[in-house]
């Protein structure tokens, strides 16, 4: 795209040269207005070159305020996510001592004598602690996965969807959803991507785990890998409700739960999670849905 | 009768953890501080300290380097807080005996003061302080986060490496997935214990190590992983 920008400054000298060939015969050029005498090509050339030489000039002047308004922006969303980052570790950070303290207490509780309603409503408790528990793990995994050094190994991606898969049969939805894993072997297989294999098995498991619990029994997930130019993409396609047009650039934010995700258990941290994995890989993500259709989640990754 | 002390600043966690701790088998004295904690550790001469990190006036990493710098070798755990994989990996070459991270199952503190009590060589450093492990043939380098079968370099990513750290640092111990997860990745999800099984047989590999006769790490079925390996540290 920016060549072709920088390719329009070409075009007056260009003309100017194919002005000066066309009139190659026309004899010189007397100028009854300004007394000026010339040949007519020179005068076209003279144009073109000026004119190109004025162009330059304006598109430099153009990227660069281009540029400086990406760099500004650019600033902004890192600015942005960094601070929401330190939101998140603080809250995890106050969250973490009073959970540790109901935990013990419950613990005390439950190891005494309680009736057999009393013990009905401890275990209801307890299960709740444990959701925010589980809630204060991810986000201390959003927290860390802004800082913690990555593992750069070849992961073979194949293995590594499989694996999700297997794992992700063992959820309770796996039995009534038609589950199926697309890799191409002609003419070669999916290439290994360097990166951190554990990040990436949450990421791709993350993306299965929820294809499965946001369709309906009978419906068919995806998951399919491709080569694509210097990049290998994963998806998690699925037949589900879909999500509304409107939701759809928000489903990325932390914590962020759209209509169809109420009643559906979860943290509203699991597709953050994918994208913070995904970016910290110098990958993008993407969502597309149509609603009544179902919704494809991509992740590309770069392969060097 | 152990005796614990109980070091943490909130007092919401002393008061219901110490009755529990009680409860579960132990004689428990409680600190909110690093200093307290350090002149009760005189007076009430614990068999273990369970200590917080984060506190006011003398934070736990602090206490227990002093504790340490004294050539006190009273087993610890830690209470770590911040969660990070850098903070895990420093807290056992800081002098800990092991750490949890918050907020912890109880049931899985009382296991830990029992293993920890358990492998304590009273008076003497605990494994966790050493530089370099061995056992049989396998040396662990530490500082270096290298690891050689004889004179060979094993070829490991370093979570590979953490993991065989904190499985050399708790010998002839169950370890279950989820306390290797909670452990050396620093969280738990629902399908992280097929990761620690990933990273277990990467271990085997370039260990050499036969899992249905195993001279280092020996899965026990359905409930996690042990080093059978005895474990010494090396000059």
């Amino acid at each position: 795209m920016k060549w072709r920008r920088w390719g329009v400054a070409l075009l007056p000298i260009v003309a100017g040269l194919v002005v000066a060939a066309l009139v190659m015969d026309v004899p010189t050029l007397l100028n009854p207005i300004i007394y000026m005498r010339a040949d007519l090509g020179t005068l076209a050339m003279i144009a073109g070159l000026s004119l190109s030489v004025l162009v330059t000039v304006g598109l430099a002047l153009w990227t660069r305020a281009e540029q400086r308004g990406e760099q500004r922006a650019t600033n902004v969303r890192a600015q942005a996510a960094e601070e929401r980052r330190r939101f998140l570790r603080r809250l995890d950070h106050e969250l973490k001592n009073p959970l540790t303290a109901i935990r013990a207490g419950l613990a005390n509780v439950v190891n005494g004598s309680a009736t057999a309603r009393q013990k009905e409503a401890l275990a209801s408790v307890e299960g709740q602690v444990l959701r925010l528990s589980r809630l204060t793990a991810d986000l201390r995994k959003m927290a860390e996965l802004g800082t913690r050094p990555l593992e750069r190994v070849p992961v073979n991606v194949a293995e590594l969807l499989q694996e999700a898969m297997t794992s992700a049969r063992d959820q309770p939805e796996a039995a009534s959803r038609q589950l199926s894993l697309t890799l191409p072997q002609v003419p070669w297989p999916v290439p290994a991507v360097p990166g951190d294999r554990d990040m990436l098995f949450l990421a791709t498991y993350n993306l299965i785990g929820n294809a499965l619990k946001f369709t309906r029994p009978g419906d068919a997930v995806e998951v399919r890998a491709f080569e694509d130019g210097n990049s290998v993409v994963i998806e998690v396609a699925d037949t589900g409700p879909g999500i509304p047009k409107e939701e759809v650039p928000r489903v990325w934010e932390e914590l962020y739960r759209g209509q169809g995700a109420r009643g559906v258990p979860g943290s509203g941290l699991g597709l953050a999670l994918v994208r913070a994995v995904v970016e910290r890989h110098g990958g993008r993500v993407r969502l597309r849905s149509r609603v009544g259709q179902g919704t494809v989640v991509t992740m590309r990754l770069p392969v060097r | 009768m152990d005796k614990v002390l109980l070091v943490d600043d909130e007092s919401a966690i002393t008061t219901n953890l110490a009755p529990f701790l009680e409860r579960s088998g132990f004689h428990v004295a409680v600190a909110a501080d690093g200093e307290e904690a350090l002149s009760q550790v005189s007076s009430f001469a614990p068999d273990l300290i369970v200590l917080d990190v984060l506190m006011p006036r003398l934070d736990g990493r602090e206490a227990l380097r002093r504790l340490r710098r004294a050539g006190n070798w009273t087993p610890v755990i830690l209470l770590t807080q911040v969660g990070e994989s850098t903070e895990r990996a420093m807290a056992l070459e800081e002098g800990a005996d092991d750490y949890l991270n918050k907020p912890f199952d109880p049931h899985e503190l009382v296991a830990r003061i029992r293993a920890v009590v358990r492998r304590a060589r009273p008076g003497r450093p605990p494994l966790t302080s050493a530089q370099r492990l061995t056992s049989e043939e396998l040396l662990l380098d530490r500082r270096s986060r290298r690891a050689y079968v004889g004179s060979e370099e094993l070829r490991l990513t370093p979570k590979a490496i953490m993991l065989l750290e904190y499985l050399m640092t708790h010998p002839d111990e169950l370890l279950t997935r989820d306390r290797l997860l909670d452990a050396v990745w620093g969280w738990d999800y629902p399908a992280g214990t097929r990761t620690v099984d990933t990273r277990i047989a990467e271990l085997r590999r370039a260990l050499g190590d036969n899992p249905a006769q195993p001279r280092y790490i020996e899965t026990m079925p359905g409930q996690g992983y042990r080093f059978v390996g005895d474990v010494e540290a090396a000059p």
